[in-house]
């Protein structure tokens, strides 16, 4: 393909130079008063640790598993946010409680374990969309650093806690309804 | 001062010559520091960023990021000194020194404030007195020297960068040295003279930079190439040679190094300041009192430093022979002009 070079005249002003550096001083000039005068609050840099960025809504930061109020998961171990990831960083296994089942012959399904390799997730979101029960939710949270690749493997009740605090919600640890031992299943 | 010379059993002359020594030692070396600082905060500045501002003094003053200077400098002095095994190491270790004492000699000269004159005494505030012989000549001579220490740091460093840094600066400096000197001629047949404070004195009706502005053009153009800063840091070039002739420099010799750039930027301040724009002079005041000429001109210093690095991060860096160009086609032919303008004005008795 022909590129079309464009040729400026320039005039003699131009030509020496000296008046174009000096409007360019100008320039660097403007900006230096305009960033001089501007307050620490109004900078385009964030003095990070000071203070922090508010990310906008649709921010895919790190995840929440969510609850209901009763403090049960709403995942229901379907396995589509797991089909979905393209990272492949998320494990689920599923078991099964509520006592529901003894007398209606079905049970209630959630994940046992769900653990996520935040290495490798890439923070996508696919899973948050897959999710058919809204269980998934990526957040604000992008302070992810750690010491250890280990801290990095967030299981399910790290999952459930990540924004307790912020949300100002109870850190749970167990399920509020027992698991049903597995051989109920099999009768 | 008399008094104060007595407390240290000394002679005034002597009392007063300790002291410019410590003020001409000391004075353009905060300076030169404090540039550093103002480089890096400027130009961040410039560009709509922060700058160095984390360094906390004692963990608590952040001082406009001033503490970073503290924090280098201790940072400078413990580094391992690391000497390149295909170095020369004598002249490896030279170098620095060899960079930073011309640089420090330029100042001497530089008259920083009025004469005045107490109990029959006359004290001068230049290291160097007026009428030594030297005059403005001295830093013309002392800045051609200054590009051995760079030379030097190249060659023993024995990096094919840093030989190429140093030859393209020396290349560099004999080219601009010309144009500069002739600029600095018109300057002395207008005075009549080459001493500073002749010079001042017959910049007390106009100063020098309106009626020689082509003078000052030339002269402060060559001054960025004396002093290696952009846009003719071709010593350094690091988009080009890695670092240039400090390539292979680290700890507190790099320091050195980094420094006399920076002295030599107050120098060319001082000089810029002291042929076209007054001295210490003050504006609309015939005579004005000592503090305030000193006051007066370290203004006038910062002022100008300021323009070093503001010029600084506005223009991109010339091409090799862009530069080479400027120096023999444009900068001596128009200080030549310059200098012929000068002398045909003179001759009509304008």
């Amino acid at each position: 393909m022909a590129t079309l070079v464009k040729k400026v005249e320039l005039n003699w002003l131009d030509r020496t130079y000296v008046w174009p550096v000096f409007m360019g001083m100008v320039i660097t000039m403007r900006h230096f008063l305009k960033q001089i005068t501007t307050r620490s609050s109004k900078r385009f840099t964030i003095p990070y640790p000071d203070r922090k960025r508010t990310p906008a809504a649709g921010y895919r930061g790190l995840h929440e598993l969510k609850r209901f109020e009763d403090g049960s998961i709403k995942c229901v171990a379907c396995f589509m946010c797991a089909e979905a990831c393209p990272a492949r960083c998320i494990t689920i296994e599923a078991e099964e409680y509520g006592d529901i089942n003894k007398t209606q012959g079905f049970e209630e399904k959630r994940p046992s374990v769900f653990k996520i390799d935040m290495l490798r997730c890439i923070y996508c979101a696919m899973c948050e969309e897959a999710c058919p029960k809204d269980a998934i939710w990526l957040r604000t949270d992008y302070e992810q650093a750690s010491y250890g690749r280990l801290s990095m493997q967030f299981g399910k009740w790290d999952l459930m806690n990540t924004y307790a605090d912020q949300d100002g919600k109870a850190r749970i640890t167990e399920d509020p309804t027992p698991t049903v031992p597995h051989q109920s299943i099999q009768n | 001062m008399e008094y104060l010379a007595s407390l240290l059993h000394l002679m005034p002359e002597t009392f007063w010559m300790i002291v410019k020594v410590l003020i001409v030692f000391l004075g353009p070396l905060t300076l030169a520091a404090l540039l550093t600082w103002g480089e890096r905060r400027g130009s961040a500045m410039i560009q709509d960023r922060i700058g160095p501002n984390r360094a906390l003094l004692f963990g608590r003053w952040r001082l406009l990021g001033l503490p970073q200077l503290a924090a280098d400098g201790i940072k400078f002095f413990l580094k391992e000194d690391l000497v390149p095994a295909d170095a020369s190491p004598l002249l490896f270790w030279l170098a620095p020194v060899m960079a930073f004492v011309p640089a420090m000699m330029g100042f001497a000269i530089i008259p920083f404030g009025r004469s005045f004159t107490q109990n029959g005494h006359t004290y001068h505030l230049s290291l160097l007195d007026p009428g030594n012989g030297m005059g403005m000549l001295y830093p013309l001579a002392i800045g051609a020297v200054a590009v051995y220490g760079i030379l030097t740091a190249a060659w023993s460093s024995n990096n094919k960068w840093s030989i190429l840094g140093g030859m393209r600066s020396s290349a560099q400096m004999v080219s601009y040295e010309i144009a500069m000197s002739l600029a600095v001629i018109a300057v002395f047949m207008r005075t009549g003279g080459y001493d500073p404070q002749q010079i001042i004195a017959a910049q007390a009706g106009l100063w020098n930079v309106f009626p020689q502005a082509l003078g000052f053009l030339v002269f402060f153009i060559c001054m960025f190439a004396e002093t290696n800063r952009l846009p003719f840091d071709f010593a350094e070039g690091e988009s080009e040679i890695v670092a240039g002739f400090h390539t292979e420099y680290g700890s507190m010799k790099f320091a050195l190094l980094q420094l006399s750039e920076y002295v030599h930027i107050v120098t060319a301040s001082a000089l810029v300041i002291t042929l076209f724009f007054g001295g210490w002079a003050v504006p609309f005041l015939a005579d004005p009192p000592v503090l305030l000429s000193v006051v007066c001109f370290a203004l006038k210093l910062v002022f100008f430093c300021w323009v070093f690095i503001w010029v600084r991060w506005t223009i991109p860096r010339f091409r090799y022979d862009q530069l080479m160009f400027l120096g023999w086609k444009v900068m001596l032919p128009l200080s030549l002009g310059n200098l012929l303008l000068q002398a045909f004005l003179m001759h009509r008795g304008a």
